[in-house]
């Protein structure tokens, strides 16, 4: 069943300012549903003056807004949760349609984000100093978190609802004002959270969303008056932005690029280590940063029969699996995989099958050949693609391919297996598949990536945890979410005081 | 169906049919007036039971596109007969009778098929799935009550 969309007439994007909808003086850019090829929206590139009046704006607000009672401003989150609740499925199916994901990835992303809203609606408690009498004779001391100021975030294509909502409740809750950079591909959810922020009550100025592209950003870093950034995107991007911000002081979570390893031990439920694996590599068309990427059944206790045995079923329950995946419009039910983005991001994955087959590895499912659920143009559609024969050094092995493409390695033993993991730069997500607890014990202490899985092929944490990463995946200290995100957007005030 | 969305949206909607069936047989079996009409407004409550446990559980790091994998026929769970208007009380229990026994064979293959998810989603199912039963049990014991056909 195709369910109905929510967008029936091609929406003109404005910039939201200072409380009002503002049209910008930048060029507008077609943003179009990635499965049928229809322009859905027209966003604007907008300006440095433009995004210099959202900061200035956000400046002029965080005095009364930071002076406002914590209560008072999780009210308006409060208000903005039973807003999303109302609206939630208009508001998934807008993913989907901005995006390409499918309905039940859209209503996961907008539950996610909801998440975000609720866990920071606690700001009154978990915004609380601490304090110790008698540090000294009649002297005490104590701990008051203060909000900073401004703050940037840059949002990504892949998740544009939830992923500006991992750092902007918290950023507000907490008495600091943003400015969101939506991406211009798929701007559409943003738009709609900032109406929604608008009729919770959040004040003008203190929730600004500024659409547009590089002029932006930098509009941002270079801004005296911006505190800190939040960026969730690739790792050069995110290299840079890091550099930028530690020349100008500012605060920065940069979450970046990822290739993550899933390990199956001879051990695992391989019927449930597949079906985590259909979604782990194959979910959001492979557009995640957490995704799946290089599959490695390890060979620990098997002799070279045993291996080849065991590798071989985990090749082919792959390869069968997901050539039964049903690839299509996502706001068709039916459907399980949506296509990428756009055009080019499909051009860029299709190249690296290209590359794959070129550099010796095996094609065992071609994605090139599309087939779909329904009659769309197969613009942006790929079909799921197994490689097996894949080594570390390969461009496929080794680089982030952003795309419906699982890479199966071998591995002789568990140590080989970690090595494989620590000689790539990425230090995203792993996964373990294993009944053993002793092997899923020497995984989470061992492997040197933010986020680990045990038996579970997407480690996506809660928003009452951080979202975490290593190496070339994330620059910064803190990270989005939870605790430290609240850390993040709060200075800590120490006072010493006695009285005469 | 493979998708979680295309399995909670079938649910609704046989949760919808059977409301309809049961106001229906209301209507025409004063007999059975009070039991039917409380399976109806049961049903309500299954559809908001099961949409709750969807909506509220989904996540993108659970296999929701991909749990219902084996798949479910829809063809072979649906309410697609109705009772014909000559059909006496004890017909329309068995018919009903019937009904209830698909829609639980529904949802148990339903929550075993879904024990991958978010828990509350099998939960749910295998709440539905007791409920059935139990309506199986009253109505037999009704049709039961009436004596030999």
């Amino acid at each position: 069943m195709i369910l109905e969309e929510p967008i029936k007439e091609v929406i003109t994007i404005k910039n939201y300012i200072d409380g009002e909808w503002v049209a910008s003086e930048g060029e507008l850019m077609d943003v179009v549903n990635p499965a049928t090829q229809e322009v859905i929206a027209k966003v604007p590139i907008s300006t440095k003056e433009e995004v210099e009046a959202a900061i200035d704006a956000a400046r002029r607000a965080f005095p009364i807004w930071r002076s406002t009672p914590p209560l008072s401003r999780v009210r308006c989150l409060f208000r903005m949760k039973e807003i999303m609740e109302d609206r939630f499925e208009e508001l998934s199916r807008i993913q989907t349609m901005e995006h390409g994901k499918t309905i039940d990835e859209s209503r996961g992303e907008t539950r996610r984000g909801i998440e975000n809203v609720e866990v920071a609606t606690g700001i009154p408690s978990l915004m609380m100093g601490y304090n110790l009498e008698d540090v000294a004779s009649g002297v005490d001391e104590y701990l008051i978190r203060q909000p900073l100021g401004v703050f940037g975030i840059v949002g990504p294509f892949n998740f544009p609802f939830m992923v500006p909502l991992w750092f902007a409740p918290y950023a507000v809750a907490t008495g600091n004002c943003v400015v969101i950079k939506p991406s211009s591909e798929d701007p559409i959810s943003q738009m709609k959270i900032a109406e929604i922020a608008e009729e919770a009550g959040i004040p003008p100025g203190v929730w600004n969303v500024v659409n547009g592209g590089r002029a932006v950003v930098s509009g941002m870093l270079d801004h005296p008056d911006v505190a800190g950034i939040c960026f969730v995107g690739s790792t050069p991007v995110g290299r840079d932005i890091y550099r930028r911000c530690g020349e100008t002081g500012k605060r920065v979570i940069a979450q970046c690029g990822a290739k993550n390893f899933i390990l199956v031990m001879p051990d695992a439920d391989l019927d449930r280590t597949i079906a985590a694996c259909m979604t782990s590599f194959f979910g959001n068309a492979g557009q995640r940063c957490l995704a799946g990427a290089n599959l490695v059944p390890v060979g620990e206790g098997l002799s070279e029969r045993e291996y080849e045995a065991f590798h071989g079923k985990v090749v082919r329950a792959m390869a069968e699996s997901a050539a039964r995946i049903a690839v299509g419009y996502g706001l068709d039910d039916s459907v399980q995989m949506g296509p990428l983005r756009d055009k080019g991001k499909k051009e860029r994955v299709a190249g690296y099958i290209g590359k794959g087959v070129e550099e010796g590895a095996k094609l065992v499912l071609d994605g090139r050949d599309v087939r779909l659920i329904g009659d769309w143009p197969h613009d942006a559609f790929l079909n799921p693609t197994v490689f097996e024969g894949v080594s570390p050094d390969m461009a496929i092995g080794r680089e982030e391919i952003f795309g419906p493409v699982a890479c199966i390695m071998r591995a002789r033993s568990f140590d080989e297996a970690m090595e494989m993991i620590h000689g790539n730069p990425f230090g995203n997500s792993a996964s373990i598949f294993t009944s053993s607890g002793k092997w899923a014990r020497e995984f989470q202490y061992g492997v040197r990536c933010g986020n680990v899985g045990i038996n579970v092929g997407l480690p996506a944490p809660m928003a009452f945890f951080p979202f975490s990463g290593m190496k070339d995946s994330f620059f910064g200290t803190l990270h989005a979410q939870g605790s430290e995100a609240i850390r993040f957007f709060t200075e800590s005030k120490v006072v010493i005081q006695r009285w005469f | 169906m493979k998708t979680a969305s295309a399995v909670i949206s079938f649910a609704a909607n046989l949760e919808g049919d059977m409301a309809k069936l049961y106001e229906d047989l209301a209507r025409r079996y004063p007999e059975g007036r009070e039991i039917f009409l409380s399976f109806s407004k049961g049903n309500g409550q299954n559809r908001a039971l099961l949409e709750r446990a969807y909506y509220e559980a989904i996540t993108d790091a659970i296999e929701a596109c991909f749990s219902f994998e084996e798949g479910l026929d829809p063809g072979a769970y649906a309410l697609d007969a109705k009772p014909t208007g000559a059909m006496g009380f004890a017909d329309a229990l068995r018919f009903a009778i019937e009904a209830e026994g698909r829609a639980k064979g529904f949802y148990e293959e339903a929550a075993r098929l879904s024990r991958g998810l978010m828990a509350d989603i099998p939960r749910a199912f295998e709440i539905i799935a007791r409920k059935r039963g139990d309506r199986i049990a009253k109505l037999k014991a009704l049709a039961e009550g009436l004596g030999p056909a």
